[in-house]
């Protein structure tokens, strides 16, 4: 059981009549690069937020790290780092004020958040503007800053949503390369995104939630093992996610009906 | 090609856009959130609309009287105040009230035509605008209810004056918005727009001194002000009453000549727009001398504070120090109670016959201080933004957010009170010991009072606000009415504590009431922290919701 990372159990989160998250299990090994996939509106970052503390859920339990998110709740924050939806950053800060703060926060002594704030700087290439405002940074300077921030105390687990939108393929190269690094050293990384190929490329394991239920979990491999038919190893993440999430008749029929457009 | 059945027509369209406004409410108040504020708005706008009110009956007797005593003329004076409410209030109140951006409409296929009559609408469509518009009715009104043969004239000189001014203040909105849109010109309008008001607390004593002289100029420059719009609509009705149709007619003419060429101009702001204007702020590039950060000492200067709160304490300066609108409003209160103390020192002070009371005066200038500065501290996390994530995502307990907060906040006031304290002692003497203790321990009580229930609003009725930007914002309408009800609680309360030791006449009860209260609010306030956290928690859905959107 200690070397699961993340656990939840019945995880639920209700708004009104709608069930965002609905009894959702996950299991993600410590060390593991973990995937989150699902359509728009699937219930992806409403299940990060509650498994970072941003939102409460509705019933079910969160263990991370062998810790019960609910009573542990400062251990277990102390332990993680989080790349939020819109990123979380204070605009009118400076890059390295930004993540001082967020040292600080995170309870680093004063000369060892500076070391860090100047490292992380220059990895991400962000130290040639030092006292430009995050307001004025291009989106992907705002991710990468993001990313720092959520790095800055060492978590060993960390959840990004949505890392790699907007940030330009030499960056994302830098922080593909840096992440990889990272779940070697036994960090474990629960991502979601968009893009298919960057998750299968990154991930060894993935999950995918479909109108708040999880469908499927497991590794791209045993996810490809259930995929029938004589396709096998050949078939790609896109495939998998298709065949599971996939358009049903009606939708099929819906486009159809759009005749004008074509 | 689109297969659109048929061009939109003009009022069509602005009969959708009357419909999308409809929508964006109703379905703004399925939230509790919303239906909350709505309901502190229609407070607000019931006293907004009783003060309307009063005006207009005040404006229909005026107008009523003046007509009927032979001076149809004087309504210029009438037209002069609505003049200067529909161009100045706007200006005055940029920075705080809301407004639809309605060049967003500019993605659908939006006539011109449509586009201009829109922008002229919704120039009726604010308060100032609405306000304005009840108070020219109650003219024609009471001008009418003097002179029934005088509302064909009325009616002509007040639609080309509510069209002047439509036009002249939308004109000068638009031209603000352009302005505006830079950072640096923004803060350099808003230095100025403090200066000229602080200017006018100046006026006071400048005309004590200099009034005396300044009225030949006055008297040669005022035959001038006839050519204006608002001197224009007395005079037109005042030939009309008196049966002289042919200046009559002229001076409506020439409203009508001002209409059309703000009208024009204001075509030409539009078509800009509508072309599709770009009103972002542009990035100055960085200067290559000034490149380099300045290192940050290794040694922490508030290393006596835990981490958390001293990070706190560091983002909250910066972020005060960089929002130059509310920067600039520091030095406000100093700048005031200097122009208060100089007009005040006009007038015999000690509390002889007709003079102030300095023993009253110091209270209150304090207390007003207070009302200026504590009023952000009822939405402190409007310019958090989405970093208020953060706050939730750290492991820390929020009640140190809270600390980190109101220590700033109460360094902030305590310094501008002592400044203002010294300003006071300075130009007019201590005030006695009694007073001053008093005073002093009213400050305690009041301010940490006050912070408890502060940080209560902040976290229930949260409001996003721009950094920097001016137009189009609001304070959450309850947040507004907390603090409303705040400031007149903690006041009301040491108004009676003062009261009582002049009534007594122990000169000291007030003071030790006063350490008594502040005792209380002190141990309330440190009480409330932990439960502000739970409730935070509680609540953090909310507050992040409200602030990333």
């Amino acid at each position: 059981m200690t070397d699961l990372a993340i656990v939840t159990e019945k995880l639920t989160r209700r708004f009104g009549a709608l069930t965002a998250v609905d009894n959702v299990d996950l299991r993600v090994t410590a060390g593991q690069f973990f995937g989150f996939l699902g359509p728009n509106g699937a219930g992806k970052s409403t299940t990060i937020k509650m498994l970072t503390g941003l939102l409460a859920p509705t019933s079910g339990r969160m263990q991370l790290l062998g810790l019960d998110f609910s009573s542990h709740t400062m251990e277990v924050k102390r332990q993680i780092g989080v790349v939020p939806e819109g990123m979380g950053l204070f605009e009118r800060l400076t890059g390295a004020e930004y993540l001082r703060f967020v040292g600080r926060m995170y309870g680093l002594d004063h000369p060892t958040t500076l070391r860090r704030t100047e490292e992380l700087l220059e990895f991400m290439q962000l130290a040639d503007r030092p006292k430009s405002m995050i307001a004025d940074y291009s989106h992907g300077m705002q991710k990468k800053l993001a990313l720092a921030a959520a790095v800055i105390h060492g978590p060993r687990i960390l959840f990004l949503d949505e890392p790699f939108e907007g940030v330009d393929a030499l960056a994302a190269g830098a922080l593909k390369a840096l992440l990889g690094r990272m779940t070697a050293r036994g960090v474990t990384i629960f991502l979601t995104s968009h893009v298919l190929e960057i998750v299968e490329r990154l991930c060894s394991h993935v999950g995918i939630i479909h109108q708040g239920r999880l469908v499927a979990q497991g590794s791209i491999d045993e996810l490809r093992a259930g995929i029938a038919g004589e396709q096998g190893s050949k078939t790609t993440l896109e495939q998998i996610f298709l065949s599971i999430v996939g358009q049903s008749g009606a939708e099929r029929a819906q486009i159809e009906e759009l005749s004008w457009l074509t | 090609m689109a297969d659109v059945a048929q061009p939109v027509g003009i009022l069509q369209q602005m009969w959708l856009i009357a419909g999308l406004r409809w929508r964006m409410l109703h379905n703004n108040l399925r939230r509790k959130q919303n239906r909350l504020d709505l309901l502190g708005l229609i407070i607000v706008g019931l006293l907004a609309g009783a003060f309307v009110t009063v005006l207009c009956l005040a404006l229909f007797e005026g107008a009523r009287n003046f007509v009927t005593s032979g001076r149809p003329a004087w309504l210029s004076l009438f037209f002069w105040g609505i003049f200067l409410w529909w161009q100045l209030f706007p200006i005055i109140v940029a920075g705080f009230g809301v407004s639809f951006d309605f060049r967003g409409l500019l993605r659908f296929p939006l006539s011109f035509g449509a586009f201009y009559m829109l922008g002229l609408a919704y120039g009726l469509g604010d308060f100032t605008g609405l306000a304005a518009f009840c108070w020219t009715i109650s003219i024609i009104a009471g001008a009418a209810a003097a002179n029934l043969a005088l509302l064909p004239a009325m009616l002509l000189v007040a639609v080309l004056f509510v069209l002047f001014n439509i036009a002249l203040e939308r004109l000068l909105g638009s031209w603000m918005e352009r302005l505006l849109a830079r950072r640096r010109s923004r803060e350099l309008f808003f230095a100025g727009f403090i200066l000229v008001m602080v200017s006018l607390q100046l006026l006071g004593p400048l005309l004590n001194r200099y009034g005396n002289s300044a009225e030949p100029w006055l008297a040669r420059a005022l035959p001038y002000t006839a050519y204006f719009p608002a001197s224009l609509a007395g005079k037109s009705v005042g030939a009309a009453s008196a049966g002289n149709y042919g200046e009559f007619a002229l001076a409506a003419a020439g409203i009508a000549c001002y209409a059309v060429f703000f009208g024009a101009l204001l075509w030409l702001r539009f078509t800009a727009q509508y072309r599709g204007e770009e009103l972002s702020e542009t990035l100055a590039p960085e200067k290559a001398g000034r490149n380099k950060a300045r290192r940050e000492s290794d040694a922490d200067a508030l290393g006596l504070l835990s981490p958390q709160v001293a990070a706190v304490i560091r983002k909250e300066i910066r972020y005060l120090l960089r929002n130059g609108f509310a920067a600039l409003l520091l030095l406000l209160p100093p700048i005031l109670v200097f122009a208060l103390i100089t007009q005040a020192t006009l007038f015999r002070f000690s509390g002889a016959k007709g003079g102030f009371s300095s023993e009253l005066f110091f209270p209150g200038l304090v207390a007003y201080i207070i009302l200026i500065l504590m009023a952000p501290a009822y939405n402190s996390f409007a310019y958090e933004s989405a970093g208020v994530q953060t706050y939730f995502t750290a492991p820390l307990q929020f009640r140190n957010v809270f600390l980190g907060k109101n220590f700033v906040q109460v360094a902030l006031v305590a310094t501008e009170l002592t400044l203002c304290i010294a300003a006071f002692c300075y130009r007019v003497g201590m005030p006695s010991a009694p007073i001053f203790a008093a005073t002093l321990a009213a400050i305690v009580f009041t301010l940490i009072g006050q912070l408890s229930l502060a940080n209560w609003s902040s976290l229930s009725f949260p409001r996003k606000l721009v950094f920097g930007q001016v137009h189009g914002q609001r304070q959450s309408g309850m947040a507004v009415l907390v603090a409303f009800g705040a400031q007149i609680l903690f006041f009301g309360i040491s108004s009676l504590v003062l009261g009582l030791g002049r009534w007594t006449g122990d000169r000291w009860l007030p003071t030790k009431a006063f350490v008594l209260l502040a005792a209380a609010a002190v141990a309330g306030y440190v009480a409330s922290l932990d439960a502000l956290t739970s409730y935070a928690e509680k609540n953090k859905e909310k507050l992040i919701e409200a602030l990333c959107r």
